[in-house]
């Protein structure tokens, strides 16, 4: 994988005190406030408000529409063939298979949940009302010398409502991690769902940046359901929306301790251009050429096989889209304490947005 | 309950509860004389309306689980020891040190062998990070030997509460409401530090020199879906549980009757618990000096030594009213 500097490229290009501009392009958003906004509201298979959220949002700057659990935004260009630029709106999450008679829940995985971390974990339980969850634990010196990890099936969790729990929570209800968005040093933040929130944040400062520009061709923005479980919203909406080319904008496995460094990218230097079988290799050489030309900070993700994103599925939808994948590095994926850093959001928008306006 | 909110959020690892103590001080210091001792634990001396025939202390302990930095990486993450939990229960969890928040990470699920899957990760592979890039850079932040709490606030659970330290918060709540509703006779109220590293009381029960100990506690509740029979300890919603036996204690059994029949005639809630573990405070008190009379009494608690902890605020007036019944009945002389 290839760094930053190796490429030439050794200029951190934003500066918390704004003295050069705080982006390439300027602007007013704010990606934290955003991103608190979205990772806090919720989202999984119909439940939540992280689309509503997201919508307005996206509503100031483009012509927007729901579709199914999907919201789709157009800004008209010059010519009638389009870019979609995608980032999934679900993140994982749970659903409920059983509530027993004295008010424990058992629950069954929406996309790739690690049982490990769930002792005493707190949850959210979208039932008649939402209530708070805490997965139960049992203390070690009661497993009687048993060290094995209890499964998602072995795990119950504990609503405090004793056997009021069966008139809130019904079989089907979805389940979500309860976290609130924490900053941290300099540009770095934790939330739950920033995988893909982080990529939404992205797309409305793509949205920001493109304003009241001249655009080569139709921009259409899809902020997908389902990804974790069957990437079904971004399939069905590219065959609606029918482009001829699309990027995904996903998060990627950021650096961290136990990780080989070819397996992850550096947080805070910069969004990953992918490249891969399943991408349009044109696409990704003339993203990585508008990110060198502008001097934006960036890095190389290579992926041997799939990309493990909706870029997979939306290649091979009807006639075939050129797809290509930016994506934010994020520590800790699919924990309540996922961990991005601000700096890549920019970076990723930067490139997508001139990626765009080269295009005319 | 909105003193019991505010002592769970306050921090206190085991050696560093000052801000525990400041607190407690100043709920009580205009309503008994109030020492610190050498070790740190709060003393204080509880005029009631009437003198006491024999001497009675009553103890809460102010420290919580949490994490100490033992080391700062190149690259910034803070190692950790930690203190009174194992792995399961900190993995993916937030924490603050001060008013720095961090995570404690993990690998990606994606990224585990499908034998990593089942094994808890090795203590000493986990970190804080507090998105900082070099030691340098979080030593402007962070020393080694500052200490971690959870970051968690407390809230409704249903019928119940969940917060961080409820262990043992709810004996402190305790200790400061009855030393606030004019009691009725004199006694020591210790508000102790370092119970979760076994230390106890020891050195304020020495300077109290007391006949009688009371010991207001939180203790494993495993009454939960999967766990049956003597294995579930005691009863969330149950009332105070009294332990006959511990790891660190074999309560007098003279004084544990009187006590059990002391709750029935005041109709107060209680429950014996099923099981010998853990132990507490009353290690430490009953064995000082000349030995002294000691009974201990605890919120039953789910999911005891994690960031969420679950008790019933029922059991919580339990003990508090046990314990002032219990305190009154030892400072009177009646109890044989």
């Amino acid at each position: 994988m290839h760094k930053a500097d190796e490429i030439g490229l050794t200029k951190r290009l934003y500066f918390n005190d704004g003295h050069e501009g705080s982006t390439l392009f300027g602007g007013i958003m704010d990606i934290k406030n955003v991103l608190k906004n979205l990772c806090e509201a919720d989202y999984m298979g119909g439940v939540g408000n992280a689309l509503a959220v997201a919508e307005k949002y996206l509503s100031q700057y483009a012509t927007v529409r729901r579709s199914a659990y999907n919201v789709i935004g157009k800004m008209e260009g010059k010519s009638q063939s389009a870019i979609l630029l995608d980032a999934h709106i679900d993140e994982i999450g749970m659903m409920v298979v059983a509530v027993t008679d004295d008010g424990f829940v058992k629950v069954t995985a929406s996309g790739g949940i690690d049982y490990r971390m769930l002792a005493g974990m707190k949850v959210k339980i979208y039932g008649k009302e939402t209530v708070t969850g805490v997965f139960c634990s049992v203390p070690p010196h009661l497993r009687g010398g048993d060290k094995s990890v209890p499964k998602l099936d072995e795990l119950y969790i504990d609503t405090g409502l004793s056997e009021k729990a069966k008139d809130v929570v019904s079989v089907g209800d979805r389940v979500m991690f309860k976290q609130t968005f924490q900053e941290l040093q300099g540009d770095f933040v934790t939330a739950k769902a920033l995988d893909d929130r982080a990529g939404v944040a992205v797309l409305l400062r793509v949205a920001e940046i493109l304003n009241g520009k001249e655009l080569p061709r139709d921009v259409y923005f899809l902020f997908s359901d389902q990804e974790e479980t069957t990437e079904a919203g971004a399939m069905t909406k590219t065959f609606e929306l029918g482009p001829e080319e699309a990027i995904v904008v996903d998060v990627t496995f950021g650096n961290a301790p136990d990780i080989a460094s070819d397996k992850a990218g550096v947080l805070g230097k910069g969004a990953m251009i992918g490249v891969s079988p399943s991408l349009d290799v044109n696409m990704c050489d003339s993203l990585k050429a508008v990110a060198k030309e502008k001097g934006i900070l960036h890095q190389i993700e290579v992926m041997g096989r799939k990309t493990g994103t909706n870029a997979d599925v939306m290649a091979s939808v009807g006639s075939g889209v050129k797809c290509s994948l930016v994506s934010v590095p994020l520590r800790n994926m699919h924990t309540p304490v996922e961990v991005v850093n601000t700096n890549d959001i920019e970076s990723a928008a930067d490139i997508i947005a001139e990626y765009i306006l080269s295009k005319m | 309950m909105e003193r019991l909110k505010t002592l769970c959020e306050l921090p206190g690892v085991s050696g560093r509860e000052d801000a525990v103590r400041e607190y407690i001080i100043g709920q009580i210091e205009d309503k008994a004389e109030v020492t610190v001792d050498r070790m740190g634990n709060v003393i204080a001396f509880v005029k009631g309306r009437k003198r006491a025939v024999k001497k009675v202390m009553a103890d809460a302990h102010m420290d919580e689980v949490g994490f100490y930095i033992t080391y700062i990486t190149n690259d910034g993450l803070l190692k950790f020891n930690a203190i009174g939990m194992n792995v399961s229960v900190i993995l993916g969890r937030r924490v603050k040190i001060g008013n720095v928040a961090g995570v404690i990470g993990m690998k990606p699920v994606h990224m585990l062998k499908e034998d990593a899957k089942d094994k808890m990760p090795e203590a000493d592979s986990l970190y804080i990070d507090i998105g900082v890039s070099s030691r340098e850079e979080a030593e402007t932040l962070v020393s080694q030997g500052d200490c971690a709490v959870f970051d968690e606030g407390y809230e409704v659970l249903g019928d119940l509460v969940v917060s961080k330290a409820l262990d043992d918060r709810v004996g402190c709540w305790a200790l400061i409401d009855i030393i606030s509703s004019e009691p009725e006779y004199d006694f020591y109220a210790t508000f102790s530090v370092k119970e979760e590293v076994g230390f106890g009381a020891r050195t304020a029960a020495y300077a109290v020199d007391p006949e009688f100990a009371v010991v207001l506690e939180s203790t494993t509740a495993a009454d939960i879906a999967g766990v049956e029979g003597e294995k579930r300890v005691c009863k969330v919603s149950g009332g105070a549980a009294i332990s006959f036996m511990d790891n660190g204690t074999l309560y007098e059994k003279k004084l544990l009757d009187q006590v059990l029949t002391l709750a029935k005639e005041k109709g107060i809630p209680c429950q014996l618990k099923s099981a010998v573990a853990g132990a507490n405070n009353a290690a430490g008190i009953h064995r000082t000096r000349c030995g002294v009379r000691t009974v201990a009494m605890s919120v039953p608690c789910r999911y005891i030594h994690s960031a969420a902890s679950v008790a019933s605020l029922d059991d919580v007036r339990a003990v508090r009213n046990l314990a002032e019944a219990t305190i009154n009945k030892m400072a009177s002389g009646e109890i044989e």
